[in-house]
């Protein structure tokens, strides 16, 4: 026989939802495992990395992702090093410094590998330092442009109003990176993880986020 | 020795006064890396912070040694 009558309290207990549900699938997302995904500190796609601390980061947050363009886009600075390296073996069967007395030409091959060195801190600390990282809360570009130029901007999972992800190109398809392009409403539009390792991961991932954020401000649980 | 035929001075002493110009300016440049990659480290920790530092201070000690070197021999 159905319930003519049915009080105000049980209504309410059952539209309660589960106390500790987002907590669950929180800890359902961590268990997942991500193959590839390492907590080398070089590594180009590190999930839940535990040693992971940056600037603004506050002391309940905890970093998801940790992502850099694949490394399979250092392979044009590495070569060219590797040029520039030999070029002074290379080219020493050549007279080319032969104007300029044995002293300068000594120093002359010192500056090319001071040059070279400069180039290859330079490009290295250019991927090591450009990172995405995704928190609970929020998500971080670190851009690392030169070496006296970088620029750090977030906007909260909350913002996020779109994610799109492109991969495409023969090199991309083989080593499995892409782009992942995030509109936001926060004063930085567009967050873009430029040549990343698996982009339709991180688009799910940063879905996951995003309904578990849409969770949290539906239970008031808004740190 | 080729020498300016006005001024009397050697054209090698002006070439080294430019080179040893130019690698103060890239000593300069060398102090910039370590002081960027000092800031760098401290805005992301990620544990491997002491080879990058040591990275930028061998480059700076290359740059000062280079530098020393050109003054001696030239």
């Amino acid at each position: 026989m159905p319930d003519i009558f049915i009080s105000e309290e049980s209504k309410k207990e059952d539209l309660k939802p589960e106390p500790h549900l987002s907590e669950k699938s929180k800890s359902k997302v961590q268990k997942e495992k991500f193959p590839g995904s390492t907590h080398n500190p070089l590594s180009a796609f590190c999930y839940y990395p535990g040693n992971i601390n940056f600037e603004t980061k506050e002391s309940k947050e905890k970093v998801v992702l940790l992502l850099r363009q694949h490394p399979i886009t250092n392979v044009k600075w590495i070569l060219i090093a590797f040029l520039m390296i030999l070029a002074p073996i290379v080219l020493g069967a050549f007279p080319i410094l032969s104007f300029l007395p044995p002293d300068f030409q000594f120093i002359a091959v010192l500056i090319w590998y001071l040059v070279t060195t400069a180039f290859v801190i330079q490009s290295f600390l250019t991927w090591f330092f450009n990172v995405y990282i995704v928190t609970d809360e929020r998500i971080v570009d670190i851009d690392f442009y030169s070496l006296i130029y970088k620029e750090v901007s977030d906007a909260n999972i909350d913002k996020i109003q779109d994610v799109t992800y492109k991969m495409g190109g023969v090199v991309r398809t083989l080593f499995n990176y892409g782009d992942v392009l995030i509109q936001t409403a926060s004063e930085v539009p567009n967050f873009d993880f430029l040549a990343v390792p698996k982009p339709d991961q991180v688009a799910k991932i940063l879905q996951d986020l995003r309904i578990e954020e849409e969770q949290e401000k539906l239970e008031g649980r808004i740190r | 020795m080729t020498t300016i035929p006005l001024l009397g001075i050697s054209v090698w002493l002006i070439a080294k006064i430019f080179v040893l110009l130019g690698l103060v300016i890239y000593f300069v440049f060398a102090l910039v890396v370590v002081r960027q990659v000092q800031l760098m480290t401290d805005t992301l920790e990620v544990g491997f912070e002491f080879p990058i530092r040591a990275l930028s201070w061998a480059h700076l000690v290359f740059a000062a040694g280079v530098f020393l070197i050109a003054l001696v021999i030239l």
